[in-house]
């Protein structure tokens, strides 16, 4: 049988002592109460230890105590008082002290109070020789406390009058059994210990030691990992998706002009979508440097008469409404802006970025979000690439069922939108938008080949990858949820 | 995107079948027109581009061709009304344009009451919420022709708008009746106001706000004066073509007005269609589907169009409702909507390009991952901000990117830096256990004269640790791990920002280049973002750091 070293430690110190009280062992030993405890019960336990619980009182004087074991309770120094002769009550001195001392004496029929004045009874007289219990038991602890195994009456009477503190405690016997007393020569003593040390190694001691067994079921203090926020999880799954497709990344601004977020994009200048309520307008920086005036005067001409026999908007284009600064509502922006810059196939590009819109903050809408917006260039593309371009972009992110809608959007003809099937919604889910850009948006910017554009719509994307419904958590930085955040979403 | 709402019986009338809801809505949808049941209402959502489906008669309209019920060029006939409108020369600079037209033999029910005054809504909202053009629906029977359209002066008139108790004067309108309220705003700044007479110089209305109300349209009218005034002529031409078709839908007459404009005259409304030249090849060009001229012709007459083919070329007359086409794309996207986007066998042409990700993408998630290896967690917040948690609560000041129409006080500027956005994460997350270590990899946005757009984007991380060492020198071994891992060893210089305790903080530089800063974060900022323990913080430039080809 195994034992704990503070076990085998009782063991030895009772083996000797053939019995002793707890406190004796925890003096001794340098153990506190709850180690010995844990030791003694697993003694007990094993049948090597019995244990008797005894009770008994502790008496202490009282500050007060002190004083009338030194000077005599009040009620002794007024009888002898009394002794002298018969007294007025109000001649007994200290009003408070002699109202104590006087209600003693009459409660034990000592004294006796008539027309205001006091006198000994004749059990008073003899009282005066003679000690009282309670000045027995002052005197005998003015010597020192006491241990009683229970607590007398007088005790009791001194401890109401508060002369007297006594507190009740439980003390424990420990004896060995005959079983303990054998077990107790054999038991050898081995020192133990919680950590292994750097110095125990090199010295070897580490083979005389025992080391202390742990409760593997007992808690500890939680480690947190750094980690990468959910979303950018899902952008990041995103991007290595379209890289590995042969996709160049691309980036956006946050300030753009409204010529390359919107003119470009042959948006019209009175367009629903161009209105105030629809995006962030900028006071600070207010004006942007439009691109090289022939660019703007082919986009004008796009959007006012048209080009390559389509009839354009019809209305009076303002170049002063182009360089008005505002915060990029479309990530297509960029796009455009790259096309302008790289106007010949192939070519493959993408862009994850935020943007923004005019949008108070509820469970449906940001004011900033990402987008994730790519096209394909190059010559004799058609609508049905779009679709295959399309499909194979949501196969690679992971969706099995596809289909397409018509849609609309001002810069591409025809124009689609991608739909996926949400196995635990059981519905489609509107995913992407897409379409090729009309040539009024390509012919400007020196464009002859056919450009497949399409975006996703990414916050919904990550919604359905980690199981949201509100759309403010994609911007959730509550530490304890991003740690409860399973890796795999959800 | 519009919504529309309809009883389906009326609809089902309307499209001269009944069908069950949820086939009808599937159907919808391959058009491009989300629908919903919901017990007898029909809800369908249409996109953007099309007002000729604003109506529950234009959808109608457009689905009978889709079934193939119905094919080729809807035809509307209009006889003359014999009625005019003068055009007064002083409406020029105010609202010049109105086009007009008159409806006979209307049996006004309830259901057509009610979807006539929700197409004119949608209409409205269609016309740049009755900027570009707004509508008015009089009886006709309560008007004495000729018309006039003129304007007054603020004080010049008085009529009792529709919806309301007294005469009111033009300017009073604009004060007192709800819309005069809603839409005053078009004729801000205009010294006299549109208005439109009888020959008694009776008022029929004072566009674009209110008519009156002695040419209520009753359940009892029959015929039907319909006007659209605005700025431009091709608006108010679309907006009376809309209105009218629909109504035509339901097999009422259409007539028309003529207009006299000073030195000129015009017949509204024009229902002439419009005439497209198509080749055969346009639509393997740009579809990819190999298609004949009389297939293509074919789809294109469900579409609703008039086609002609000869040989491989194709003419195509679109009804004059169909604004939305501007170019032959348009019409090939109706080939591909008729054929049907489900049946277009999807293609992948290979196109070959190497993937490379952006430069600064890949110093990020560098940066990400050398952060969480030291045991800190990324957050990501907003660039919007105020000038308040930017400056005030790091007891700074500075200049930013401004919002000209921010929505809310807290999103007024673009943050110039990462640390407020990272206490107010350490804010947000006071009661959970400490230490806390986060980080941000993330964009700020620094105004700067010399850009095309007067300001650009720098990519930064901040990082800060609030509790157990939150101190100097274990945030200066941070910025250290970081640089060391691009193999830099920057330069720590001592620097005074009120941001930070004083003597605690300092910029970091390598070859001269400022990486950025570090420090322990003063006591009096920490007070303003409530937290109740010491944060030491980071913040350096990404881009600073040397990419793959450096």
């Amino acid at each position: 049988m195994e034992l704990e070293t503070q076990e085998a430690r009782t063991l030895l110190f009772l083996k000797e002592r053939g019995e002793a009280w707890a406190e004796e062992v925890e003096r001794e030993m340098g153990l506190d109460p709850s180690t010995l405890m844990r030791a003694v019960l697993g003694l007990s336990q094993r049948g090597y230890l019995s244990v008797r619980e005894e009770r008994s009182f502790l008496l202490s004087l009282t500050e007060e105590g002190r004083k009338y074991a030194k000077e005599g309770l009040p009620e002794r120094r007024l009888l002898k008082k009394l002794a002298e002769g018969e007294k007025p009550v109000e001649e007994l001195g200290d009003r408070e002290e002699a109202a104590i001392a006087l209600g003693w004496l009459r409660r034990k029929g000592l004294a006796e109070v008539a027309e205001g004045r006091v006198r000994l009874t004749g059990r008073g007289e003899e009282a005066l020789s003679g000690e009282w219990p309670e000045e027995e038991l002052l005197r005998r602890l003015s010597e020192g406390d006491l241990s009683l195994p229970a607590l007398p009456p007088e005790g009791e009477v001194l401890e109401r009058r508060g002369l007297v503190e006594v507190k009740e405690r439980t003390r424990r016997l420990l004896s060995l059994t005959e079983e303990g007393r054998r077990v107790a020569g054999e038991v050898r003593l081995q020192e133990e210990v919680t950590e292994l040390t750097h110095e125990m190694l090199v010295t070897g001691r580490w083979k005389e030691v025992r080391f202390k067994r742990y409760d593997p079921s007992e808690g500890v203090p939680p480690l947190r990992p750094g980690r990468i926020h959910p979303q950018q999880r899902i952008i990041k799954e995103v991007r290595e998706a379209l890289l590995a497709m042969g996709f160049v990344e691309i980036k956006s601004r946050a300030v753009e002009s409204e010529f390359w977020n919107f003119d470009a994009l042959f948006q019209a200048q009175d367009h629903p979508a161009r209105e105030i309520h629809s995006n962030f307008t900028l006071s600070r920086p207010s004006r942007t440097k439009l691109p090289p005036r022939d660019l703007v005067r082919r986009v004008a001409r796009a959007h006012e008469r048209g080009v390559e026999g389509s009839t354009g908007w019809g209305y009076r284009f303002d170049p002063q409404v182009s360089r008005r600064a505002v915060l990029c509502s479309q990530t297509t922006a960029a796009t455009v802006r790259y096309l302008s810059s790289h106007p010949h196939p192939p070519l493959k590009v993408f862009c994850i970025d935020r943007v923004y819109r005019h949008e108070r903050i509820d469970y449906k809408h940001l004011a900033e979000f990402y987008q994730c917006e790519g096209i394909v260039m190059d010559e004799g593309l058609t609508f049905r690439d779009m679709l295959g371009y399309l499909k194979l972009i949501l196969t690679t992110l992971g969706f099995e069922r596809v289909r397409f809608r018509p849609g609309y959007f001002p810069f591409t003809e025809p124009s689609v939108e991608a739909e996926v099937y949400h196995p635990k919604r059981r519905e489609w889910v509107e995913v992407l938008g897409a379409g090729m850009f009309r040539p009024e948006l390509l012919r400007p910017l020196g464009v002859k080949h056919p450009v497949l554009a399409w975006g996703i719509g990414l916050s919904r994307l990550a919604m359905m990858r980690l199981g949201l419904e509100d759309i403010r958590d994609l911007f959730c930085n509550d530490l304890e949820a991003l740690q409860h955040w399973g890796m795999g979403g959800g | 995107m519009p919504t529309l709402s309809v009883n389906f019986g009326d609809f089902c009338s309307l499209l001269g079948e009944r069908r069950k809801g949820e086939e009808l809505c599937e159907k919808l949808a391959l058009m491009g027109v989300e629908a919903e049941l919901l017990g007898k209402e029909l809800r369908m959502e249409v996109l953007h581009n099309r007002p000729d489906l604003l109506s529950p008669e234009g959808v109608a309209r457009a689905l009978r061709g889709f079934l193939g019920r119905e094919k080729g060029l809807p035809s509307y006939s209009a006889s003359r009304s014999g009625i005019t409108v003068r055009v007064d020369r002083s409406v020029k600079g105010i609202r010049p344009f109105i086009a007009a037209g008159v409806v006979r033999g209307a049996k006004l029910t309830e259901e057509v009451v009610a979807s006539l005054m929700q197409t004119q809504e949608k209409l409205h909202d269609f016309l740049g919420r009755r900027r570009k053009g707004s509508i008015g629906v009089y009886d006709l029977d309560k008007v004495e022709p000729p018309l006039t359209y003129t304007s007054v002066e603020p004080e010049g008139i008085s009529f009792v708008p529709l919806d309301f108790g007294e005469s009111l004067t033009p300017a009073q309108i604009l004060q007192l009746h709800p819309k005069g309220r809603e839409y005053g705003w078009i004729l801000q700044g205009k010294k006299r106001y549109p208005i439109l007479l009888d020959r008694r110089g009776r008022v029929l209305s004072m566009p674009p706000i209110i008519n009156s109300e002695d040419t209520r349209v009753t359940k009892n009218t029959t015929s039907l004066l319909i006007d659209v005034t605005g700025e431009r002529e091709e608006w108010v031409q679309l907006g009376l073509v809309l209105m009218m078709t629909s109504l035509a839908e339901r097999g009422f007459r259409l007539q028309t007005v003529r207009i006299r404009y000073p030195g000129r005259t015009a017949e509204t409304p024009s229902l002439e269609p419009r005439r497209f030249e198509l080749r055969e090849e346009e639509a393997r060009e740009l579809l990819g589907l190999d298609l004949k001229a009389e297939r293509i012709a074919e789809i294109l007459r469900r579409m609703r169009y008039g086609v002609e083919v000869k040989g491989k070329n194709l003419t195509v007359l679109a009804p004059p409702f169909r604004a939305d086409l501007l170019h032959t794309v348009d019409l090939l996207e109706e080939v591909a909507v008729g054929y049907g986007y489900d049946r277009i066998p999807p293609r992948v042409k290979g196109v070959n390009t190497v993937g490379r990700k952006a430069g600064v993408e890949e110093l990020s998630d560098l940066v990400r991952l050398i952060m969480v290896g030291l045991g800190f967690t990324e957050v990501m917040t907003y660039t919007l901000t105020s000038p308040k948690v930017n400056f005030q609560m790091m007891r700074t000041g500075g200049e930013a990117v401004e919002v000209g129409n921010p929505v809310s006080e807290e999103f007024t500027i673009l943050r110039t830096w990462l640390l407020p956005s990272l206490l107010g994460v350490l804010r947000s997350n006071r009661r959970h256990p400490l230490p806390q270590r986060i980080f941000e990899v993330g964009d700020v946005v620094l105004l700067d004269e010399k850009a095309e757009t007067g300001a650009r984007e720098v990519r930064r991380l901040g990082a800060c640790v609030i509790g157990k060492g939150a101190d100097w020198s274990h945030i200066k071994a941070v910025v250290e791990a970081v640089a060391r891992e691009f193999g830099l060893s920057p330069e720590a210089r001592p620097v005074d920002h009120p941001s930070f305790l004083e003597g605690r903080a300092a910029e970091f530089f390598w070859k001269g280049r400022k990486l950025g800063m570090a420090g322990e974060v003063h006591p009096e900022v920490l007070l303003s973002f409530e937290l109740g323990h010491p944060v030491a913080s980071l913040e350096l430039d990404v881009e600073a750091l040397p990419g793959k080809n450096k």
